[in-house]
This record gives structure tokens, C-alpha cells and sequence, in this order.
């Protein structure tokens, strides 16, 4: 025999793990006093294929405002770039977009 | 002065290829700076002369980030090391070089800078280190960072010419 069902007392979700997966996460580029200009634009041209115009323009952002945001996309595409800019010598970091 | 076959130590040939023009004498010394940042990577890869190698992934988020850290740190610096192997080829040769070679060669002499620049302290304002002071303790490594920065740009520019 089978004993009688019970009924299932479920856990509360944790609402604090859950990711939202519909915000983008965002790649920031740091401004630093070591790499070259002409260096980070080259690296922004060939990770992200952008024209040496938008490669320059983020530079720029990079070395006047501090930081430009490079790249977006869900959290896996955003860990990639942040690798392969680091892996380039630059100073990335990843974060949701708020 | 330093002896050069050509006016810069970069050339582009016509099929896309790269040609390195340094001396003998600099291939050498380059050599040593690789066996230097070699042994550094050999050690503890938190060691703060190479902190900027390693960055942080995530801002304000520690367990986000040493996650990041375990799973590519290792990728990292596996990656330094080949970029390493393939300058050490390059310095060796004086063949015409692949796009991927060079690449792998620009990322190693940025690599020597990160950790020159540093050890070096090196911020926005020290610009002026054009003007070398010799009588300066750290004159020998203030004058390589000038060196390597002069060479990255001429990599890069040869670089972003096959690009264009």
C-alpha cells in the first residue's frame, strides 16, 4: 500500500539567486596610465571588428570619462570579452546593466 | 644609438607579411626580458608585480569574481606563456612573420610594459618620462619602458596599416 499523499510543502524561492536573464551584462574598459592609446584602439578593432572611427571613439571615452562600455550581451558572451580583453593586457570588468 | 638595418624596426611586405628589423644585439636582450617575465609567471601569479596581468572580472561582487579567477586565471596564463614561446620564435627568426605571430608578440611586449609600468609606478601625470633623469635609481628600467612603448607603437602601427 501507498501511503497517503502528503501534500508537498515547497521552499520559498530564494528571489535573491535569481538572475534576471533578460538585463544584458555590459563590458567596461578602465582607463590606465600604461597601455597606449593606439594600442587599446587596435585591441577594440580586432576583438569587436568595430572601424578604427569607433575603436578611437571609445578609446577616447576610456581616457577622458574613465571607462566606455565596449561590448553587451548575456552573461557567457560578456565573460568571453572580458577574458580576451584581459588576455590583451587590458583592464575589463563585467557587470548587469542597471 | 641603436644600430638598424631599416628606418623602423617593423615593415609590412607586400603580401601581408611582417619583417622585424632589430639588431642582433636587441633580439638578445629582448630574450632575457622574456626569460624575466617567464620566471615571474612561474611563481605565485597573485605576486603584485603582476597584478595588472590578472585583472578582476567583476566590480564589487568577490564571489562573482573569484569564481572568474578559477575558472580562467589558469587560461591566462596559459595564454602568456604560449604569447611568450611564439616571441621567443619570432626573435629567433628573421623570416617573414604571420599577423598572428606579430599579434602574439605585441601582447608579450604589452605584457613587459603592465609589469614595468607597475613595478614602476607609473601614472597618468608621468608623461615627462621622456626626459630621463640618469642620475634616478630606476633610470635602467625607466629607459626600457621608453623602449618597449616606442616598439609596441611601431608594431601596432604596422598592424593597424594592414588592417586599414
Amino acid at each position: 500500500m501507498r501511503p497517503a499523499e502528503q501534500p508537498v510543502i515547497a521552499d520559498e524561492p530564494n528571489t535573491s539567486d535569481v538572475v534576471d536573464l533578460d538585463t544584458p551584462w555590459i563590458v567596461l574598459v578602465w582607463n590606465d596610465p600604461i597601455n597606449l592609446m593606439s594600442y587599446v584602439t587596435f585591441v577594440l578593432q580586432k576583438l569587436f571588428g568595430y572601424s578604427n572611427e569607433k575603436a578611437t571613439e571609445l578609446m577616447l571615452d576610456v581616457h577622458e570619462k574613465g571607462r566606455a562600455v565596449v561590448a553587451n550581451g548575456s552573461r557567457e558572451r560578456a565573460e568571453l570579452d572580458v577574458y580576451r580583453l584581459h588576455d590583451h593586457g587590458l583592464w575589463a570588468t563585467m557587470q548587469q546593466d542597471s | 644609438m641603436r644600430r638598424r638595418k631599416q628606418s623602423g624596426p617593423v615593415d609590412v611586405t607586400p603580401d601581408g607579411m611582417f619583417v622585424l628589423n632589430l639588431a642582433d644585439d636587441e633580439r638578445q636582450s629582448f630574450n632575457h626580458f622574456l626569460d624575466e617575465l617567464e620566471s615571474l609567471l612561474n611563481e605565485e601569479t597573485d605576486d603584485g608585480r603582476l597584478r595588472r596581468l590578472f585583472p578582476t572580472a567583476y566590480h564589487n561582487d568577490a564571489l562573482h569574481d573569484a569564481e572568474y579567477q578559477r575558472l580562467m586565471r589558469s587560461e591566462l596564463l596559459q595564454s602568456r606563456r604560449t604569447a611568450i614561446d611564439i616571441s621567443r620564435r619570432v626573435l629567433d627568426s628573421h623570416d617573414a612573420l604571420s599577423e598572428g605571430d606579430l599579434m602574439q608578440f605585441m601582447q608579450t611586449i604589452n605584457s613587459l610594459r603592465l609589469v614595468l609600468g607597475t613595478m614602476l609606478d607609473v601614472s597618468e601625470n608621468d608623461e615627462a618620462q621622456e626626459i630621463i633623469n640618469d642620475d634616478d635609481p630606476n633610470a635602467p628600467q625607466i629607459h626600457l619602458y621608453a623602449y618597449l612603448g616606442w616598439l609596441l607603437e611601431c608594431v601596432v602601427d604596422a598592424l593597424q596599416n594592414s588592417l586599414d
